[in-house]
C-alpha cells in the first residue's frame, strides 16, 4: 500500500478553487511578503529554502504518491556541487546555482535506476540507504567535502544585473535573489503539474495498476518524477548553500529527509501551497518556540501530533477541503 | 497634552511646548543612545549531547558581563548576552549568527563549539563581524578559514594532544608502545595528528590505530585487537559520550589492568556524571580546573565571582572558556574605547591578558589564544574537598607560541 492510499487524498494538482495560476501566484506573493513579516530575513530564507525542497519533494511524494526518505541525497548533492564549483573552480554563483540543480536532477536519476525496482516501503527502504552513501561519501572524501566540517571557502560576490549592482552579501537583497530562482522552479512545477505529464503522476497515485492497464509508461514516469524533483531539491540545496556561505554536511543526513516529509504532511501533501506553508510552521515553529523555551522540541512535537490528529490532510490541505462545495 | 489646556490653543504656547516636546524627545534619544547596550551574541548548543557543557559555558559568559558591568562597562555602556541555541546543527548555527548581525547588530559573537562553529564562521568573516569561539579544532586556526575578525579562545586539539604526549610518553619507562582508538571523525583526526608527531618524536611507537564511527556504543569488539597488539599506553581520541562509553566499558572489560589510558581532553561534566570509577587512573589533558586556584590568582578570582553568582557551584573547564571568550573581547573594546571592529581587532591583537588561569595572548599569524594546558587525572571522593573537586593537577604546561601548530603549518604565511 503506498503512504498517499493511507492518507485522505488531496483536492486536485494544483489547487481546484484558486486554478493553476491562482495556487502559483499565491505561493508566489506568500513567499514574496515573507521577509517584511518574519523577524528576520535570514528566517525568511531559510523558510524559502526549506518551502522549495518540500515543493520539490510533494512533486514524488504528494503527487505520485512514492515515498522517499533519501531526498536529502539530491538536497545535499545540490549544495555541494554549488560550493565545490564555487570553490575549485571559481565559478560565478549564480551559473553554480544551475550546476547545483542539474546535479540534484543527476541524483534523482541515479536513485530512479537504482530504487525503482522495488516499491513502497521497500523503495523507501532503498532510498534512505542511497541518501545515506551520499552521507558518507561526503564524510570519507573529507579533503574535498571538507568532511564533519562542511564545505567552507565560498562566497557569493555581487553580481550585476542592467547596470545595478546586487550583493549577496546584504540579507534583503539575497532573499530577494533567491526568491527569483524560486520563482522559476515554482512556475515551471506548476507547469508540469497541469501538463499530462501531472496527470500521469496523479494516475499513478491514485490507483497505480490501472494506470498500468491504461498503457500508461509507469516505471519512465516515475523516473521522470524523481529527476524533476531531483532538480527542484537540487536548487534548494544549493540556495542553501548562497544562503549560509556553507555547506554543512548535515545537508545529507537523514534527518533532512525526515524534515521533507514532515513539512510536506505539515502543510498539506499533494497541494501546491501545503509544502511552502509546512515549511514555513515548521521552521518558524522550531525558531521561534525554542527562543522561548529549552523544551522547544516537546512544543514542535505535540504541535506536529495536533496538526496530524486534527488536519491529516495537512493545514492547508484541511483548508482546501473546508472550502470545497 | 499641549494643546489640551483650557484656555484653547495658543500660538505661543503651542510652539513653546511643541519646542520643550521636541527638545526632551531628541535629549531622551541622546540619552538611550548613550546607554545603548553593547550587544555579545552568544551561540552554543542548548540542545543536544553537549546541553550540559553549553549551559554552563553560558554561566562563564554571564560572569563576564557582569564583571565588565560592574568595572563601569564601556564609558556607561553597559554589556548584554544574547544567547542563541545552535541545537548543534550548523545551518541552524548559521541562521543564528546572521539573526544576531541582522536584528540585534552585535558588536561580537562567541561560544560556538562543533562543527557550528566554522559554520558561524563563514557568516561572520563575510558580515565582519568580531568572533570568538571556544570549540577544539585545529580548522578554525587554519589558513583556509582564517578571517581579520576571528579570535580562537579555545584550546586547540594540537595544543591538548601536544601536552598530553609531553606529559604522558615519558612516564611509560622503557617500553613506549602506544595504541589509538580514533573516533573517525575530523576531532579524532586532528587529536591524532597533534599526538603522534610529538609521542613519536619522544621515543614512542605507534602500534596501531583503531578508527570507530562517531556515536558507536558498543566497543567490546575494539578492545581484543587493541590487546593485540600489546601497547602500554591506550590513547583515546574521542570526545562527549563516544569517551565516556569507552571509558566505562575498558572500566568492565578489564583493558585498564592490562595498560594504562589517557585522552587528550577531560571534560569537567563528563567526569561528574560517570564518577570516579570509570575515570580512575586515566590521565588528560583540559584547558582549565578550578582547584588550581590556590597557585593562580587570577583563577581564584574568577572561581569567586562564579560561585557568588551561581549558588556555590564551581566553574567548569567549558564555564572557563565561556567567560574568557567575552571577556577578553570586552576588555578589547574598554581599550580601544569603542565596539568599532577594526579597532576592537587592533586592541585583541595587542591585548595581554591574565583572566582566569594565567598569561595569554592571541598569536598573530592566526589570532588563536596561547594558553597553559592541565594534565589532571581523576581524583577519588574520599580525597575531595568539595563535592566537585573531581580532579588532580598532574602538571601545568605554560602556553608559549612553539608549543602550537606553526603558522606555515597552518597554511599562514609567515
Amino acid at each position: 500500500m503506498s503512504v498517499a492510499q493511507t492518507v485522505p487524498a488531496p483536492t486536485g494538482l494544483l489547487a481546484r478553487r484558486f486554478g493553476p495560476v491562482g495556487s502559483l501566484a499565491l505561493a508566489l506573493v506568500f513567499l514574496a511578503v515573507l521577509p517584511l513579516v518574519l523577524p528576520y530575513t535570514s528566517l525568511a530564507g531559510t523558510v524559502l529554502v526549506m518551502g522549495l525542497f518540500a515543493a520539490g519533494y510533494n512533486l514524488v511524494f504528494g503527487y505520485a504518491g512514492i515515498l522517499s526518505l533519501g531526498h536529502a541525497a539530491m538536497f545535499g548533492g545540490g549544495a555541494y556541487t554549488t560550493g565545490l564549483l564555487m570553490l575549485k573552480l571559481g565559478l560565478s554563483w549564480p551559473l553554480a546555482v544551475v550546476a547545483g540543480a542539474v546535479a540534484g536532477a543527476l541524483v534523482g536519476i541515479v536513485f530512479a535506476a537504482l530504487a525503482l525496482r522495488t516499491r513502497g516501503i521497500y523503495f523507501a527502504m532503498v532510498t534512505l540507504a542511497l541518501g545515506q552513501c551520499g552521507y558518507q561519501l561526503a564524510i570519507t572524501f573529507a579533503d574535498v567535502t571538507g568532511g564533519d566540517n562542511g564545505l567552507r571557502g565560498f562566497v557569493a560576490a555581487p553580481i550585476e544585473i542592467g547596470g545595478l549592482v546586487l550583493d549577496p552579501a546584504q540579507p534583503m537583497v539575497r532573499y530577494y535573489l533567491m526568491f527569483g530562482f524560486a520563482a522559476v522552479a515554482l512556475a515551471g512545477l506548476a507547469r508540469v503539474l497541469v501538463s499530462p505529464f501531472g496527470m500521469v503522476l496523479r494516475a499513478m497515485r491514485e490507483n497505480l495498476p490501472r494506470a498500468r492497464a491504461c498503457g500508461l509508461d509507469v516505471r519512465g514516469a516515475k523516473a521522470l518524477a524523481l529527476a524533476l524533483s531531483g532538480l527542484v531539491c537540487g536548487l534548494a540545496g544549493s540556495l542553501y548553500a548562497i544562503h549560509l556561505s556553507t555547506v554543512p554536511v548535515d545537508t545529507l543526513g537523514y534527518h533532512l529527509s525526515g524534515q521533507a516529509v514532515m513539512m510536506t504532511l505539515l502543510g498539506g501533501m499533494g497541494t501546491f501551497f501545503g509544502p511552502l506553508l509546512g515549511a514555513a510552521l515548521f521552521v518558524g515553529a522550531e525558531h521561534l518556540v525554542s527562543d522561548v523555551t529549552e523544551y522547544w522540541q516537546t512544543v514542535v512535537g505535540i504541535l506536529f501530533i495536533g496538526f496530524v490528529l486534527f488536519c491529516p490532510k495537512g493545514v492547508w490541505g484541511t483548508f482546501e477541503g473546508a472550502r470545497q462545495p | 497634552m499641549i494643546t489640551e489646556t483650557r484656555s484653547g490653543p495658543d500660538r505661543r504656547r503651542l510652539l513653546a511646548g511643541g519646542t520643550a516636546l521636541l527638545a526632551s524627545a531628541f535629549a531622551g534619544r541622546l540619552s538611550a543612545q548613550g546607554a545603548e547596550p553593547i550587544k555579545v551574541g552568544y551561540i552554543v548548543p542548548l540542545t543536544g549531547a553537549y546541553g550540559a557543557d553549553a549551559t554552563i559555558q553560558v554561566k562563564g559568559a554571564e560572569v563576564a558581563i557582569a564583571r565588565f558591568n560592574e568595572e563601569g562597562g564601556l564609558a556607561g555602556r553597559m554589556a548584554q548576552l544574547l544567547v542563541r541555541d545552535d541545537k548543534l546543527n550548523p545551518g541552524e548555527a548559521s541562521t543564528r549568527a546572521q539573526e544576531l548581525i541582522e536584528r540585534e547588530n552585535v558588536a561580537l559573537i562567541a561560544g560556538c563549539f562543533g562543527a557550528p562553529m566554522l559554520a558561524v564562521n563563514a557568516v561572520t568573516r563575510q558580515r565582519g563581524v568580531l568572533y570568538n569561539p571556544v570549540g577544539a579544532s585545529d580548522a578554525i586556526v587554519s589558513a583556509s578559514d582564517w578571517s581579520a575578525t576571528t579570535f580562537h579562545e579555545g584550546p586547540t586539539p594540537f595544543m591538548l594532544a601536544g601536552a598530553l604526549a609531553r606529559y604522558v610518553v615519558p612516564t611509560l619507562g622503557g617500553s613506549k608502545r602506544v595504541a589509538l582508538l580514533v573516533s573517525d571523525y575530523v576531532y579524532g583526526h586532528e587529536m591524532v595528528r597533534g599526538f603522534v608527531p610529538v609521542a613519536t618524536s619522544l621515543g614512542a611507537e605507534i602500534v596501531g590505530e583503531v578508527r570507530h564511527p562517531l556515536g558507536a556504543t558498543d566497543y567490546s569488539s575494539y578492545f581484543p585487537r587493541l590487546l593485540a597488539m600489546k601497547p602500554d599506553l591506550l590513547v583515546v581520541m574521542s570526545f562527549g559520550r563516544d569517551q565516556q562509553i569507552t571509558f566505562k566499558q575498558a572500566t568492565e572489560f578489564g583493558v585498564k589492568r592490562q595498560m594504562r589510558i589517557a585522552a587528550p581532553q577531560l571534560v569537567h561534566t563528563a567526569r561528574i556524571i560517570d564518577g570516579h570509577s570509570h575515570y580512575e587512573g586515566i590521565v588528560g589533558g583540559t584547558g582549565y580546573y578550578w582547584g588550581i586556584e590556590n597557585e593562580i590568582p587570577s583563577a581564584k578570582a574568577f572561581n569567586d565571582r562564579f560561585r557568588r553568582m551561581h549558588g556555590g557551584q564551581n566553574p567548569s573547564d567549558y564555564a572557563a572558556v565561556g567567560f574568557a571568550s567575552v571577556m577578553a573581547p570586552l576588555i578589547a573594546m574598554r581599550n580601544a574605547g569603542t565596539t568599532e571592529t577594526k579597532a576592537v581587532v587592533a586592541a585583541l591583537k595587542a591585548l595581554r591578558y591574565d583572566l582566569y588561569k594565567g598569561p595569554q595572548h592571541y598569536r598573530a599569524c592566526d589570532q588563536q589564544a596561547v594558553q597553559s594546558i592541565l594534565i589532571i587525572t581523576s581524583k577519588p571522593p574520599k580525597e575531595a574537598s568539595v563535592k566537585d573537586d573531581i580532579f588532580k593537577v598532574l602538571a601545568v604546561e605554560q602556553g608559549s607560541e612553539d608549543r602550537l601548530a606553526s603558522c606555515a603549518a597552518l597554511g599562514h604565511k609567515t
